[in-house]
């Protein structure tokens, strides 16, 4: 084959060489100073000269432009780049709430309206049976029970979407707690009525005040959310700007209780307008009073209970939820077990314990005694196990975001044909 | 045999150049069983079955990506002396990464230091397994904070990498998020010694460095399976760009860098052979700590397309008058990084000096059915355009003719250009102006086409090319001009080249060549490190006598007819002709003899001189 003109693998010094009569390039003395130059962010921003090799790779340098440098391969180009070009300064870990999700934070629209009114439907529908049992407070328990009963569907279905997504969702896939949760509720619906039943006391039946008040524990998902949220930015924010794990620790040990107290005061003063609307719609024997309080009480107890679950069960620990959830349905079903029991022949005497407490405090003693233990176990086992930095990995659950998948895994895109190698180039 | 295909790249579910591999080596060897195991990227595996040959027997897929399940399953928690192990092992490990690299011996790959097989970090390693395969808690382990703070107290040792010192719990959360998704191969249960397991492989083929070989790792640990590994793009290399665009911090990425290092160094360090796709992997390898006397480069092998077909270019005067003799095709996918600028100007040249050149661009969609229609492209594609039509009047032969431009943009599959052959046919010389090109794989098609080529002296051209075709330096047009020149203006050179080019590409870059490769690899590797195992009876109990003595036994002393002085070499052929490999095992029994025996003898002739 002839030489002319240029033989192959004779061609590495062709780009350095000036050409005879075309024009002659601007050197320098020190070559790899432009190539510094242009590759300064790559440089800078590499942990070790194989990421610079890589990186160069994907730029066209190869071992002959390397020859050109003086030096045996890419490698050692990398590394006298890497030496030479000082690392930066460690740049500040990301923000911690994705840039779209402040600014739309910052600027209230039509999103953030139609997020509202996502979290406050349930709770709106849940006012329409609330408010039917208590106009039909004198009629047939079955028609109460239908009433009853239509609204838990339309409220099962208008929770899925604020369980599903935004931040009161459950990212991985764990042993659910929901049986038990399901009960709890069920109970606060209809377990004064079994148990005033089998008690002996009264018929079964849905009494509105317990209508009215789960009504406000449903209205109380939107500060729930709101809450969980305040709690997981202000963690993620803690971690970012804390240096060690121990820093983390003390610095978000408060913020479960924070968060806690004020779950507890939006859920109060729902509580408290939902009891004041039902005292002034269907106005009780005024001797009462103190049996009043216990009712609320108990809802409070379970609201805070169920919102401490959520927030231990997001942060992926679900093993913590299913043993205080699990102890308060335990009590519950007890006191259900004890009562029914005691209808028996001979086991007047069992129930005796329950049927004292339920003649002086009223049917509702049975799931605060149940609810507030356990809703005051999850509390320290939350302020324990949440300060911990293992809680807090991956991104905060954007307000929108509804998939499985961990946020923090970028998709890299592929744009240079290096990067592609032959057969790299993979459908993901 | 039993081959034992580890993969990472989405086959048999996705179809990615990859993937297309993996199939085409499946459907070369019949004679032999494979058993696929996948890892899937991202989303779960399709339901049903993939379409997959007859000689694969099972498929086995398990998620890379995606959520863990954390919580232990309804058995309990670990117990204490578990976790303890954990956290010796897990420690071990994460110290071993947050170490600096050790330098290599010098002189066994490119200079400096590189990642290196490291015992304490392989130990570590395997002790991991062993607890995955106790308890299936490692997962929530990895992500737990007894792991967080065990990677918090390496990475502030005075011995640590300094680039990790300053870890935050932010980076050691990310960094043992990723670490929990890189060890999930350890907690599969693909791991068993039963029928379905890797334990029951005669060898394990990986197709990556990374996660893919982790089981290959372990069975070659705990069963003593071969493990071969092929690299058709370097993984540490990629894992490297990914990284650097993800928003990570300095020490998160320092630590995974590290990790991917020395998991490859390990990988390389127990694989009986590792194969890579061109030189260039073959050099990031070596840098990994490859050893490069179990190395070996195989060309991956392309489908021809129909190009093999394309009549082989004339060598006389009347070549030099007719159309496709002065036409210059170029076949790809229009993007900044091919410099048609540069071309453009070139043939501008090359019109100066030779009027009635003309010039084809063949554009064909983007390799690997990327997203077509990319804006960059799009624009770019315009541009190039608009310049054609600047540098060069359309032209007409005479007064009373329609004239068209002397560059032509026309799209494969198109009206004019209907196959990619015809592209070829249409022009006497393929030209490649590349500024950045990894292994190029429209320059394999020219030289399958029988075309000789001038091409810019990125990536891999001169590996491909090797003497069979002209080479200049990139963004140098003038330099291209004058090559195209020389060929346009000489018929018989042009034909040599060609000719040369189809030889060699017919040699190194065939599909035939890579499957055959394979094979040869396949069973040099089963007759030199056959799996010992127990042979079992029909009770499950060992079988007395289940193997002949003379199995194990070097040389040929059994056949008494042998001649004595039998060539050192020689006696290594020997236990494939005498065992292969499982005798007490039924499903080899009708597929082993007869196509093994010539062949083994032959590659193992290949071989000797390797090995």
């Amino acid at each position: 084959m002839s030489t002319h003109p240029t033989p192959p693998g004779e061609c590495a010094e062709g780009g350095a060489t000036p050409a005879r009569s075309g024009p002659v390039r601007r050197g320098s003395v020190d070559p790899v100073r432009a190539l510094m130059q242009r590759h300064r962010a790559l440089c800078e921003r590499a942990v070790d000269p194989l990421e610079i090799a890589a990186g160069l790779e994907a730029h066209g340098v190869t071992d002959r432009t390397a020859a050109r440098f003086r030096h045996r391969d890419v490698f050692s180009l990398a590394e006298e780049l890497y030496a030479r070009v000082p690392r930066a300064a460690q740049a500040p870990v990301a923000p911690s709430v994705p840039a779209a999700a402040r600014a739309e934070r910052d600027r209230p629209g039509a999103r953030g309206l139609l997020r509202a009114a996502v979290y406050l439907l349930p709770g709106v529908l849940a006012t329409t049976p609330a408010a039917a049992l208590l106009l039909l407070d004198e009629a047939d328990p079955a028609v109460r029970f239908a009433a009853a009963a239509a609204g838990l569907v339309l409220v099962a279905l208008a929770l899925r979407p604020c369980l599903r997504r935004g931040p009161l969702r459950v990212r991985r896939g764990a042993r659910s707690a929901a049986p038990a949760v399901c009960w709890l509720l069920g109970y606060a619906l209809l377990g004064d009525g079994l148990l005033a039943r089998g008690l002996g006391t009264a018929e079964a039946s849905v009494s509105a005040s317990s209508a009215v008040l789960t009504a406000a524990l449903v209205f109380a998902v939107a500060p729930a959310a709101w809450c969980a949220r305040w709690f997981a930015v202000r963690a993620h924010r803690g971690l970012a700007a804390s240096r060690h794990l121990d820093e983390f620790a003390s610095g978000s040990r408060p913020l479960v209780p924070a968060a806690v107290t004020l779950f507890a005061l939006a859920l109060g003063i729902l509580l408290l307008s939902a009891e004041t609307l039902r005292v002034l719609a269907l106005p009780d024997d005024p001797g009462e009073y103190g049996r009043h309080a216990v009712a609320p009480a108990a809802v409070a107890a379970l609201g805070i209970l169920l919102f401490v679950a959520r927030l231990l069960a997001v942060h992926g620990r679900p093993r913590a939820v299913l043993v205080g959830v699990g102890a308060a349905v335990a009590v519950e079903a007890s006191a259900l077990a004890v009562a029914l029991v005691s209808r028996l022949p001979g086991c007047e005497a069992l129930a005796a314990p329950v049927r004292a407490a339920v003649a002086a405090y009223g049917p509702a003693v049975v799931p605060l005694g149940a609810c507030a233990p356990a809703a005051l176990l999850l509390l320290v086992l939350a302020t324990v196990l949440l300060a911990r930095a293992s809680a807090h990995s991956g991104r905060p659950a954007a307000w929108g975001q509804s998939t499985s998948r961990p946020a923090a895994r970028a998709e890299p895109s592929r744009d240079s044909p290096m990067t592609h190698h032959l057969l790299g180039d993979e459908e993901r | 045999m039993r081959i034992g295909l580890l993969t990472e790249s989405g086959y048999p579910y996705a179809t990615g150049e990859s993937g297309r591999w993996c199939d085409r080596l499946v459907r070369g060897l019949p004679e032999h069983d494979f058993d696929i195991f996948a890892l899937t990227r991202g989303r779960p595996a399709p339901v049903g079955d993939p379409p997959v040959p007859r000689q694969v027997r099972r498929v086995r897929t398990a998620p890379l990506l995606g959520p863990a399940a954390l919580a232990a399953p309804l058995g309990g928690s670990a117990g204490r002396r578990w976790r303890r192990r954990f956290a010796e092992h897990f420690g071990q490990l994460v110290s071993a990464v947050c170490a600096p690299g050790q330098r290599q011996p010098a002189g066994s790959g490119p200079s400096g230091p590189g990642p290196a097989a490291d015992p304490g970090f392989a130990e570590a390693l395997y002790g991991l397994a062993e607890l995955a395969r106790e308890h299936p808690g490692l997962p929530g382990a990895l992500r737990s904070e007894a792991a967080a703070r065990i990677l918090e107290r390496a990475c502030r040792t005075p011995r640590a990498l300094p680039a990790v010192n300053a870890a935050q719990p932010a980076d050691l959360l990310a960094v043992a998020e990723e670490l929990e998704r890189r060890l999930r191969p350890l907690s599969l249960d693909w791991h068993a010694d039963d029928e379905k397991g890797l334990g029951s492989l005669d060898l394990c083929h990986a197709t990556s460095s990374g996660a893919a070989a982790l089981p290959g790792l372990l069975a070659k640990r705990f069963h003593g399976v071969p493990l071969l590994v092929t690299e058709h793009g370097s993984g540490l290399r990629e894992h490297y760009l990914d990284r650097s665009r993800a928003p990570l911090g300095a020490p998160a990425r320092a630590l995974l860098a590290s990790f991917r290092g020395r998991t490859a160094a390990e990988v390389y360090d127990r694989a009986a052979v590792v194969t890579a796709g061109n030189t260039h992997v073959r050099r990031w390898q070596q840098r990994c700590g490859a050893d490069p006397a179990r190395m070996q480069t195989v060309y991956p092998g392309w489908e021809d397309h129909g190009l093999t077909a394309v009549a082989e270019p004339e060598a006389d005067d009347a070549a030099d008058t007719s159309d496709s003799g002065r036409t210059l095709v170029w076949v790809g996918h229009v993007e900044p990084s091919k410099d048609l600028v540069a071309l453009l100007h070139a043939f501008a040249r090359v019109r100066r000096e030779m009027p009635g050149a003309r010039l084809l661009i063949a554009e064909t969609g983007p390799r690997g059915g990327a997203s077509a229609g990319h804006p960059e492209s799009t624009v770019y594609t315009a541009h190039c355009r608009a310049l054609a039509a600047q540098l060069f009047p359309d032209e007409a032969a005479s007064a009373l003719a329609v004239g068209d431009n002397p560059v032509a943009f026309e799209p494969v599959g198109g009206l004019e250009i209907p196959r990619l052959a015809d592209a070829y046919t249409a022009g006497g010389v393929a030209v490649l102006s590349s500024v950045v090109e990894g292994f190029p794989i429209g320059l394999v098609e020219s030289m399958f086409a029988a075309r000789a080529t001038v091409s810019t002296d990125v990536g891999a051209v001169c590996e491909v090319i090797g003497g069979t075709g002209l080479v200049v330096p990139p963004r140098n047009p003038r330099a291209l001009a004058d090559a195209c020149l020389a060929l346009l203006r000489d018929s018989g050179r042009r034909a040599r080249l060609g000719a040369a080019a189809r030889a060699r590409a017919l040699e190194l870059f065939t599909v035939e060549q890579n499957v055959s490769s394979y094979r040869g690899l396949y069973l040099e590797l089963v007759s030199h490190c056959p799996v010992e195992r127990e042979e079992a009876g029909p009770d499950g109990g060992p079988l007395l006598f289940g193997r002949t003595a003379e199995s194990s036994v070097p040389g040929s002393w059994a056949a008494a007819a042998a001649p004595v002085a039998v060539p050192a070499a020689r006696t290594r052929t020997v236990p494939i002709a005498a065992s292969p490999v499982r005798g007490g095992v039924p499903h080899r029994a009708g597929t082993a003899p007869d196509p093994v025996g010539p062949k083994a003898a032959r590659v193992l002739r290949g071989g000797e001189g390797r090995a």
